[in-house]
């Protein structure tokens, strides 16, 4: 598990680096990834959390991290959610679909391409609810 | 003595009037270099509005789509002529955050007063000049991010070489084609087969263990990551339009990524026959 956090982080910044985001965040990117990916991967071993949970509470870890970082760093909390909510992506849902999709196999395909929105969903609501919280509240925290 | 007195209102008038659309052009030119670069709409409206504000326009109103920005202002709502308005195409372009980054700094540092209106349109110009990163690294970072998720969705260290090789190449193809007038799903729909066909390649040559991670960890490169999360973000500030806009955007290309790598399964199925995997 720790060596896919290190993946995770350091795939994080790889994008972030596709992005075009400044140096210096490198490594805030890289924390952000790692961190919602660690979260995620501590929920569905550890804890009774389904993977589309686990990816929530990540994505709600991640969002708020951003957020922190944001406002601690005066920037735009795009530039730390952009790449890190990246691990959380269902990428191997999409495979999946696809695959079972050519294979002439509809119910697996149905049920990947559905875990896969799911889990998509699962991030929007972890955006949505993090950005409901209104910027003093992270000025706070930080002083 | 009335008249002259009104004369010289009426210079300084047009005086004011031409500072006012230069005022508007400035803004309009960063919201330009937000829009195009991943910003969420609220900041493209929020930052031209900011700098209006701070340079005296107090009726300058905007309307910005996902590409497209609209503009209307003069110095006072019922001032007669000297109106000023234009529309602005912009046509979605790949993000650079660090611009991003630089325009939301520099409408901080104009709220601060420290610039006039010149040295901000200066500022701007050498914001929107802001190179890429080189084509070496990008490569190179796709290729590192391919093999990271790869060993995260649970490949071997040797999938994940081959992942890296696979995201290397697929760069490099995503780069020539950067500039070139073929549509985004062509685009989509080649760079998921071309990484499907290289990861069967080298699973035929005995390299990489399991096809299927190998294929997942090298596809991520193509994944809409700005349009995805602004296209959310800009849906929760109520931006509807946009954030529809850059959500079909997103599920597009992940739809066209997904039909790469089905055809391309599909065409080695039938050329090779056998099972698949």
């Amino acid at each position: 598990m720790i060596g896919q956090t290190i993946a995770a982080a350091l795939g994080t910044v790889a994008f972030s680096v596709l992005f075009g985001v400044p140096r210096k965040y490198y490594g805030y990117c890289g924390l952000v990834g790692g961190a919602g990916w660690c979260l995620y991967s501590i929920l569905t071993v550890y804890t009774a959390c389904t993977a589309v949970e686990a990816t929530f509470f990540a994505a709600f870890l991640v969002v708020l991290l951003s957020r922190f970082l944001a406002v601690w760093e005066k920037c735009p909390a795009t530039v730390f959610l952009t790449a890190g909510v990246f691990p959380l992506v269902p990428g191997t849902g999409i495979y999946w679909t696809a695959y079972y999709l050519v294979t002439d196999r509809p119910a697996e395909a149905a049920d990947n391409g559905f875990a896969a929105v799911k889990a998509a969903f699962a991030i929007v609501l972890g955006i949505v609810l993090v950005f409901e919280v209104p910027d003093s509240f992270f000025k706070m925290k930080n002083k | 003595m009335v008249n002259e007195e009104l004369k010289q209102d009426d210079s300084e008038y047009e005086e004011r009037e031409q500072d006012d659309s230069k005022v508007l052009e400035t803004a309009l030119a960063a919201g330009h270099i937000l829009l195009e670069n991943g910003a969420e709409i609220a900041r493209v409206e929020e930052t031209m509005e900011r700098i209006c504000r701070h340079f005296g326009v107090e009726s300058g109103n905007f309307f910005v789509l996902s590409n497209g920005i609209f503009a209307t202002g003069s110095r006072k709502p019922d001032s007669p002529g000297g109106q000023y308005a234009k529309v602005q195409h912009i046509p979605v372009k790949g993000a650079q955050l660090d611009k991003v980054v630089a325009v939301n700094q520099l409408s901080r540092e104009v709220a601060e007063g420290r610039y006039s209106l010149e040295q901000v349109q200066e500022k701007l110009e050498q914001i929107r000049r802001m190179p890429r990163k080189s084509f070496p690294v990008q490569i190179l970072a796709s290729g590192l991010g391919s093999a990271c998720f790869c060993y995260l969705f649970g490949g071997s260290l040797a999938d994940s070489l081959v992942a890296f090789a696979a995201g290397f190449l697929l760069y490099v193809f995503v780069l020539m084609v950067r500039e070139s007038r073929i549509s985004k799903i062509t685009k989509n729909i080649c760079g998921g087969a071309l990484v499907t066909f290289l990861c069967i390649l080298s699973y035929g040559l005995g390299l990489g263990d399991n096809l299927s991670h190998m294929v997942i960890g090298s596809i991520i490169p193509l994944v809409p990551g700005v349009a995805f999360t602004n296209g959310i973000r800009d849906i929760a500030d109520g931006d509807y339009i946009s954030g529809a806009v850059r959500l079909l955007d997103a599920i597009l290309v992940f739809l066209c990524i997904a039909i790469g790598v089905g055809v391309t399964f599909i065409v080695y199925h039938r050329v090779f026959g056998g099972i698949l995997l």
